[in-house]
C-alpha cells in the first residue's frame, strides 16, 4: 500500500508543477509534502474532537456481532426500486419494491408508509420475523401461500428472517 | 489522539507513509478470528474501522438520523456477511463501499430534502462531550480548542470535492487509498494528486486567516 502511495505522490508532484508558476526544488517538495502530512494529521485530531463516532453507534456496531449467524442463509437484495426502477413521474411516495433471493427462494417486499407487505416464492408456508437489530424480532402473520403483512413500517434498518422447514433465511440488512 | 499534546511532540508521530497500511495488515486475521467466534476480534474490527465508516457517512453529509441508520445498516450487514467476505483483508474497502452505496441510496430517496449544507447543523454532532472535549474545555487548552475550531471551520468551507475527500482521509487510523477509493467511488490514482491540491488549498485558507 505504501508503494502505491509513493507512486501517487509522484503524480501529485507533476500535478503541482502544472499548478504552480514557479519551479520548485526537490527539497521544497519534501517540505511541502511533509506539511501536507502535518495538516492531514491535524485534521485527524480535529475530527476526533469535532466529529467523533457517536458512542451509542460504536456500541451498536459492537452488539451487531450477535447478528453473525452461521446457520442462516443470506437472501441477497437483487432488486431495489430505489435504484433499479425508473422514477415514475408525479409519484413522490411510490412504495419501495424489494426483491431478495437465496438460491431457489425469492422474497418480494413492498414498503409503504403503512408497513410491509410481501410474498415468499415459490408459495409456501413460512414463519417470518421482522428484525430491527440484534435484540429485536417481531413475528408477522403469514398465510399458507407465504403472503405476509406487517402493520408497522420499520423505524430503521431491518431484515426478514424466514423459516421454511429446516431452512433459515435472512434477507440482507437494509434501511427502509 | 490527545488534544493537549504540544505541537512539537505531536509532529514527531506524524506517519511519513500512511500508517493505516500497517495497521490494516491485521484486518484479514481479525475477520477470520471473528468468523471463528472471537468476540475480541470483532471489537478490534469495530475499533479500527468504525471511524472509517463514520467518515464515509459524514463525507456524504447526511442528516444525523439518516447517517446513524446508514452506519447501523453497514455494520449489521457486515456481521451478516462476515463468513462470506471473499477477501477478508479488504474488509475496510468492503465497509467503505457498502457505506457509500447506502449513503447514495439515502440521497436518492430524498427527492426534496437534500443533504445539509448548513454548518450549524453539522456542528450539532459533537454535542455529546467526548473525553477529548472535556480535556480541551480546560482553560489551558482553550487556545488549542480555538485553533481546532478555526481549522474545522475552514475545512467545512472547502468545496464539495475537497471536503469529501479530506473527511474520509482524516479517519483514524488513516485509511488506505483502496479504502478511500471504495468510499468515494474515485480512482486510486487520482487520490494522491487531489489530496495534495485539497490540503494546500486548505493551508492557503488558513494562512490567509492567520490561523497557524
Amino acid at each position: 500500500m505504501s508503494g502505491m502511495r509513493e507512486e501517487n505522490e509522484l503524480h501529485g508532484e507533476h500535478d503541482g508543477h502544472g499548478e504552480d508558476e514557479r519551479e520548485l526544488a526537490a527539497d521544497t517538495f519534501d517540505a511541502a509534502e511533509f506539511d501536507d502530512g502535518l495538516l492531514e494529521e491535524e485534521l485527524r485530531r480535529a475530527a476526533a474532537v469535532r466529529d467523533p463516532v457517536p458512542t451509542e453507534l460504536r456500541q451498536l456496531a459492537l452488539d451487531a456481532y450477535a447478528l453473525y449467524d452461521l446457520d442462516a442463509r443470506v437472501a441477497e437484495l437483487t432488486f431495489d426500486s430505489l435504484v433499479d426502477a425508473l422514477p415514475i413521474r408525479g409519484a413522490t411516495d411510490a412504495p419501495r419494491m424489494l426483491t431478495f433471493r437465496a438460491g431457489e427462494l425469492t422474497v418480494d417486499v413492498e414498503v409503504t408508509g403503512q408497513g410491509l407487505m410481501g410474498q415468499v416464492l415459490p408459495p409456501q408456508p413460512a414463519l417470518i420475523e421482522v428484525l430491527g437489530g440484534p435484540q429485536s424480532a417481531l413475528p408477522v402473520p403469514v398465510d399458507e401461500l407465504g403472503r405476509f403483512t406487517s402493520g408497522a413500517r420499520p423505524a430503521g434498518p431491518f431484515a426478514l428472517r424466514l423459516r421454511t422447514g429446516a431452512d433459515v433465511v435472512v434477507t440482507e440488512w437494509l434501511r427502509a | 489522539m490527545t488534544a493537549g499534546t504540544a505541537p512539537s511532540t505531536a509532529y514527531d508521530v506524524v506517519p511519513y507513509t500512511r500508517g493505516g497500511a500497517v495497521e490494516r495488515a491485521e484486518v484479514g486475521a481479525l475477520v477470520r478470528a471473528a468468523v471463528d467466534g472471537d468476540a475480541g476480534a470483532w471489537k478490534a474490527l469495530v475499533d479500527g474501522l468504525s471511524p472509517l465508516v463514520w467518515s464515509v457517512v459524514r463525507a456524504h453529509r447526511l442528516s444525523d438520523a439518516d447517517g446513524h441508520e446508514v452506519y447501523q445498516t453497514v455494520w449489521f450487514r457486515f456481521a451478516q456477511h462476515l463468513g462470506r467476505i471473499r477477501e477478508p483483508e479488504k474488509a475496510g474497502s468492503w465497509l467503505a463501499s457498502t457505506a457509500r452505496h447506502e449513503c447514495l441510496k439515502v440521497i436518492k430517496s430524498l427527492t426534496r430534502l437534500m443533504p445539509t449544507d448548513d454548518p450549524l447543523v453539522l456542528d450539532r454532532v459533537s454535542e455529546d462531550r467526548t473525553p477529548e472535549q472535556l480535556l480541551i474545555d480546560s482553560e489551558d487548552a482553550a487556545a488549542e480548542a480555538e485553533q481546532v475550531r478555526r481549522l474545522w471551520q475552514e475545512f467545512e468551507e472547502l468545496g464539495d470535492r475537497c471536503r469529501r475527500l479530506l473527511r474520509v482521509l482524516m479517519a483514524s487510523p488513516p485509511p488506505s487509498y483502496l479504502e478511500v477509493s471504495a468510499a468515494l467511488g474515485i480512482a486510486v490514482g487520482s487520490i494522491g494528486p487531489l489530496r495534495q491540491r485539497c490540503l494546500r488549498r486548505l493551508r492557503a485558507r488558513l494562512d490567509a486567516r492567520g490561523v497557524v
